[in-house]
């Protein structure tokens, strides 16, 4: 049972006054808030452990930037966003596999092996897309977001969100139609 | 000079502090890795922290202010290399100096032989004698000449005066028409004549902390 | 659009603002299509367990890193330590500890709107030390007292111009230009 009697501002300003194990808090806190989101937006759970981890020590070393410590996570998320958007295009002629082997240990009980390889041939597709895209439709259909809150927390506009997402569901059509 | 771990961690935090908001953050960083691997081998840091300061100060890039900084380390080696020649080991005060004069121009043979002549002669700071030795070098007299006028300069019965006067004697032997070379020269010999005759009778004996020359 | 392109109306199903029955009967197989494609996203949860432990040991693996977050205290006096431990032959200061010399800055700039010096006795900051306007003939003065040992300086003209001091020794600043030199 964790206890989180202390609010994120408070645990921010222990570190940074010098109490560096104080951040351990905030990263058990919020180690699994966005993971999913990273693992959708880079193709598979390692490269998400790799991003998340690398969010939260670049969050450590600028923890004095953060505007608001008692907004610490939103801070963070845009941190994490950075980190995947930069992997994204390190690794662009990468077709990672292991969302696959995943996918496929996942569904084994609720339809098959026909489910797991769809679900392998969206998670593809959506590597295909630009970055803008990917990450407005896994922050709508897969995290749940309102055009309203993703537009909120990227700072944009929802008619500019909902002209990126249309463009990607005609290319992520386009892209099952080829693997059919 | 060995260097515990709590002192060399000292010095990297007393590094950054220095530093902090005088110099970009990414030549802070190199500075201080460069500033701990020198304190580590027994260099004075306070060079490389004012080469830096200097360059950020005047507006340089950042990878001109590292190469900056990266000569300084190397002119503090060499002048240390030529001191510990000279028998004298790790002073970070004269290794310092012995920097500048390497930078102003002296050769670090020069810088040995100044040392071996230091030895056994009335007790000088070695810092103000190559602080003095590379200000000669940097107003044009020869590396070697410069030497030998500090050299015979420490035989005088008050030293420390004598060096931090010969700039701007030797200036004033310049502004006569004698070139760097030539007035180093004579005011060697001179120095060696005097000392030979020893002090003039009547004179009292200096104060053990003569007060300093006026700003030329 | 190309033919790969789904109907406005499908992608208003997409995003969940109409549901399918509102869609004509001519776009229902297309309809279909989208839900199956929404269908097959993979919302399952992901856990990271080993992520605090990887970060904490990632934060101390850095020197510098932990160093500045943990030492900050006491490491000033360790460094002024090391700084004096030199051995040797040194025997000191030539003058009194504590003693300074008075030092006269003059520059010659009569066409000046500012003129400063700066140097390492005072951190090269060129805002620092300003001369002062002294008599109808351009002469800027200012007055400083130094420790005794070895300096390094220049004036700076209008906050911009770096200008070494004609009447003193000068060396390389290894950034292209020269730096006076003055040994008290």
């Amino acid at each position: 049972m964790r206890a989180e009697t202390e609010a994120d501002g408070d645990v921010v300003r222990a570190v940074l006054a010098g109490d560096r194990e104080r951040y351990a808090q905030l990263v058990e806190r919020y180690r699994d808030r966005y993971a999913r989101y990273a693992a959708r937006m880079l193709g598979s759970t390692d490269a998400a452990e790799d991003a998340v981890q690398d969010a939260f020590v670049r969050a450590y070393d600028q923890l004095a930037q953060c505007q608001d410590p008692n907004k610490f996570v939103g801070w963070f998320f845009l941190i994490l966003r950075n980190r995947c958007f930069a992997e994204r295009r390190r690794n662009r002629t990468q077709a990672p596999l292991e969302a696959a082997d995943q996918v496929a240990a996942a569904d084994r009980a609720d339809g098959g092996a026909e489910t797991a390889e769809r679900r392998r041939a969206l998670q593809h597709a959506l590597l295909e897309l630009t970055p803008d895209q990917r990450e407005v439709f896994v922050l709508k259909h897969v995290e749940g977001l309102s055009y309203g809150e993703i537009a909120e927390r990227l700072s944009t506009s929802v008619p500019s969100l909902k002209m990126r997402m249309h463009r990607a569901y005609d290319r992520l059509r386009e892209q099952l139609r080829d693997h059919e | 000079m060995i260097l515990t771990v709590l002192a060399l961690l000292g010095m990297q935090q007393g590094i950054a502090d220095r530093l902090s908001g005088r110099v970009p953050p990414d030549v802070g960083a190199v500075v201080e890795s460069l500033g701990t691997d020198a304190a580590a081998r027994g260099l004075p840091i306070d060079p490389l922290i004012q080469k830096a300061i200097e360059g950020s100060a005047k507006r340089v890039p950042p990878e001109r202010v590292i190469a900056a900084v990266r000569l300084v380390v190397m002119q503090l080696d060499t002048a240390a290399a030529a001191l510990r020649a000279g028998g004298m080991i790790s002073d970070t005060l004269a290794i310092a100096a012995g920097a500048f004069a390497i930078n102003a121009g002296m050769d670090a043979h020069d810088i040995t032989n100044l040392v071996l002549r230091g030895g056994g002669q009335t007790v000088v700071n070695v810092r103000l004698e190559l602080n003095v030795a590379g200000t000669l070098v940097a107003m044009g007299v020869p590396s070697s000449e410069a030497s030998n006028l500090v050299s015979a300069s420490l035989q005088s019965d008050s030293p420390a005066t004598k060096l931090l006067s010969l700039p701007s004697r030797v200036q004033g032997e310049v502004a006569r028409g004698a070139t760097p070379a030539q007035a180093a020269a004579g005011l060697a010999r001179a120095a060696a004549a005097q000392a030979r005759r020893g002090p003039p009778p009547g004179h009292p004996q200096p104060p053990p902390h003569p007060p300093a020359p006026p700003h030329p | 659009m190309s033919e790969y392109d789904f109907h406005p109306l499908v992608k208003q199903l997409l995003d969940g603002d109409i549901t399918i029955a509102d869609l004509p009967a001519e776009l229902r197989a297309e309809g279909e299509e989208a839900l199956r494609l929404l269908a097959a996203v993979d919302r399952s949860p992901v856990a990271l367990p080993a992520v605090p432990q990887r970060v904490m040991r990632a934060l101390t693996r850095t020197p510098q890193r932990s160093l500045r977050w943990l030492l900050a205290p006491a490491l000033a006096l360790a460094a002024a330590l090391v700084l004096w431990l030199g051995g040797g032959r040194s025997h000191g200061p030539i003058a009194a500890p504590g003693a300074v010399v008075t030092v006269h800055f003059v520059l010659s700039a009569p066409d000046a709107r500012a003129v400063s010096v700066a140097g390492t006795f005072n951190q090269w900051d060129a805002r620092a030390t300003p001369l002062v306007r002294t008599g109808a003939n351009g002469m800027w003065t200012a007055t400083l007292e130094l420790p005794p040992g070895q300096h390094q300086y220049a004036f700076v003209v209008d906050g911009v111009r770096w200008v070494p001091d004609p009447t003193a020794p000068a060396v390389d600043d290894g950034y292209g230009r020269r730096n006076s030199v003055l040994t008290l």
